[in-house]
């Protein structure tokens, strides 16, 4: 999805002196074609990220679109506040494009793994917090969305799904609709699990990769049936349940720290969130 | 730099009968009736940090002295920045741009007040001559980087400046912004650092001209209540970012504050305290 990232924005620059990228370190071989391309809108300002956010913010409010791009846990966890203050009260918007959520860096241990960013991004006002699960999604939203002023928070993955859907900003989409009395709802990569785990089952399916603005609308199509939401972050569940009425459940993480180390899929599977898991959670609750 | 827009000064002045202490009776005349506004206000309205905000008031007054700014047209764009990164002396602030002819300095009267434009922090859509909305401690030094960095890019002659406190200095923001600065070099932007000795009571900062010079950057260190020597350093540019260390007193003007500064902190004056403060506003020289 990083390539992903890469080609969209090295596409949109040709049309768009105004787009500065504003890295922690990271990605930066990556990106030699654009630093060589632009060398004034190009920045490795080093691991700092405090500043990486105040920076752009700072480049914001001068006309520019800034896309800052470090490791998740850093860039969100550790400038909750600079995204708070410097980009969405002061208005001076920009692109947060992490790296690494939610156990994309399994094998390094707790302190390089994130699932509260789109939790805790979401409860500021005026942000947008996406969650691309695939690099067309990726391609679409930060073409729609990277210049409206807004500050926009995407969150990228190195294991994106290969289901090709319809991509809208703001728009949940229906993978499946058995007019079932359970609908599951989730979000990103891990639909590519729960989807394989819905095979032949009668349940509605609802995917999002926009968390806010979620689509209370389309969520409120399915107000009659039990909800179940799966997801492997925070912040899914929470935005469903702002929806007045529903019957909610959550599978995903566990009250603890992921300490196993290992990969993605290992992880996965020792949070039930392999697709047998999943199947047998969707199997108890239809 | 230049202020071009000096001539101006004039006709705004003469517009407003509480702003002319400048051509009345110059400088040291202006920075007491600052003085006097920021005590009456703080008595008014009960809210203030007096100390800190006698402390910035020359630094304050050298800097719309100095940059190119434009008082009947707060968005000139070819105007320089300035970015209040000690967010409390917002009093101070307004003080000084009312003194400038931004407003009338009546307004600033409601300061703190419900529904008021003027908060204890400025919020800059709502107040001309803010250029950011400041508060929490070492954001606006970032933001300022950023700018400077805008500005640099844009291939304009146009400059940033930042007022930041020695107790400000305690946060790790700061010196990353620091670090940033001076490795992109940023000649256009001036760091002011208000060493009222605010730190002494937490941790402290021993010569923070070291710590600077250390950094890479430009330093000089200048009696931050001589508004001449202090718009001479503001005005003086390098090849990297600039850092002045402003020599200052908290409570400067009122012995009384000067001596008590921890119980003046962030209290007002009652009736007989507001009389002989202005008492010794009057009679102590700076």
């Amino acid at each position: 999805m990083r390539k992903q990232f890469k080609e969209t924005v090295m596409a949109l620059s040709e049309d768009d002196d105004k787009i500065i990228l504003i890295f922690g370190d990271v990605s930066v071989y990556l990106f030699n074609d654009f630093k060589n391309r632009y060398p004034d809108r190009f920045y490795n300002m080093g691991i700092c990220e405090n500043t990486l956010i105040s920076a752009a913010a700072g480049l914001s409010s001068q006309g520019f679109s800034p896309f800052v791009h470090t490791i998740t846990p850093f860039i969100t966890e550790r400038s909750f506040e600079q995204i708070k203050l410097d980009m969405c009260y002061n208005q001076f918007g920009g692109n947060i494009v992490s790296t690494g959520a939610s156990f994309d860096y399994a094998w390094d241990g707790a302190s390089h793994h994130c699932y509260t960013d789109l939790s805790i991004l979401r409860l500021l006002p005026g942000m947008e917090v996406i969650q691309p699960g695939s690099r067309k999604e990726l391609d679409a939203l930060i073409r729609s969305n990277y210049n409206n002023g807004k500050t926009t928070y995407f969150r990228l993955s190195d294991h994106p799904h290969c289901i090709d859907l319809p991509v809208e900003f703001g728009k949940g989409v229906v993978i499946k609709d058995k007019s079932a009395p359970l609908t599951v709802i989730t979000a990103g990569p891990i639909l590519e699990n729960v989807l394989k785990a819905c095979e032949g089952i009668d349940v509605n399916l609802l995917y999002f990769h926009t968390i806010k603005p979620i689509d209370k609308e389309l969520i409120m199509q399915y107000r009659g049936t039990n909800i179940l939401v799966i997801h492997d972050a925070f912040g899914l569940f929470e935005a469903v349940c702002g929806v007045p009425g529903l019957s909610v459940t959550y599978h995903g993480l566990p009250d603890e720290f992921c300490s196993w180390y290992g990969n993605v899929p290992d992880i996965r599977k020792q949070m039930r969130l392999d697709v047998e898991s999943i199947r047998k959670i969707i199997i108890t609750n239809s | 730099m230049k202020n071009i827009k000096t001539e101006k000064r004039g006709e705004i002045l003469s517009a407003n009968d509480t702003v002319n202490t400048f051509y009345r009776d110059g400088i040291l005349s202006a920075c007491r009736n600052v003085r006097k506004n920021i005590l009456r206000i703080s008595k008014i309205s009960g809210h203030g940090h007096i100390p800190t905000c006698f402390s910035v008031v020359e630094i304050l007054y050298s800097i719309y002295s100095s940059i190119r700014h434009d008082p009947l047209n707060s968005q000139w764009e070819e105007r320089d920045i300035f970015i209040l990164s000690k967010g409390h002396a917002a009093l101070a602030h307004y003080c000084v741009l009312a003194e400038f002819g931004y407003f009338n300095v009546k307004k600033v009267e409601l300061f703190g007040s419900f529904m008021s434009d003027f908060g204890c922090h400025a919020d800059h859509f709502k107040i001309p001559g803010i250029e950011a909305s400041t508060g929490s401690l070492g954001h606006g030094i970032g933001l300022a980087v950023g700018m400077a960095l805008a500005l640099r890019i844009k291939k304009t002659d146009r400059s940033v400046v930042t007022l930041i406190g020695d107790g400000e200095s305690n946060e790790g923001s700061v010196w990353e912004a620091v670090l940033v600065a001076e490795s992109l070099k940023l000649g256009n932007l001036t760091i002011i650092y208000d060493n009222n000795m605010s730190h002494s009571r937490g941790l402290q900062i021993h010569n923070p001209v070291e710590h600077f010079s250390g950094f890479g950057c430009h330093v000089v260190e200048v009696n931050g209540h001589d508004v001449n020597s202090l718009a001479a350093e503001v005005k003086n540019q390098g090849t990297t970012v600039k850092v002045i260390v402003a020599n200052t007193k908290k409570g400067c003007g009122c012995g009384t504050l000067i001596n008590n500064q921890y119980e003046w902190h962030r209290r007002s004056p009652n009736d007989e305290e507001y009389v002989k403060l202005m008492k010794e506003l009057d009679e102590e020289a700076i």
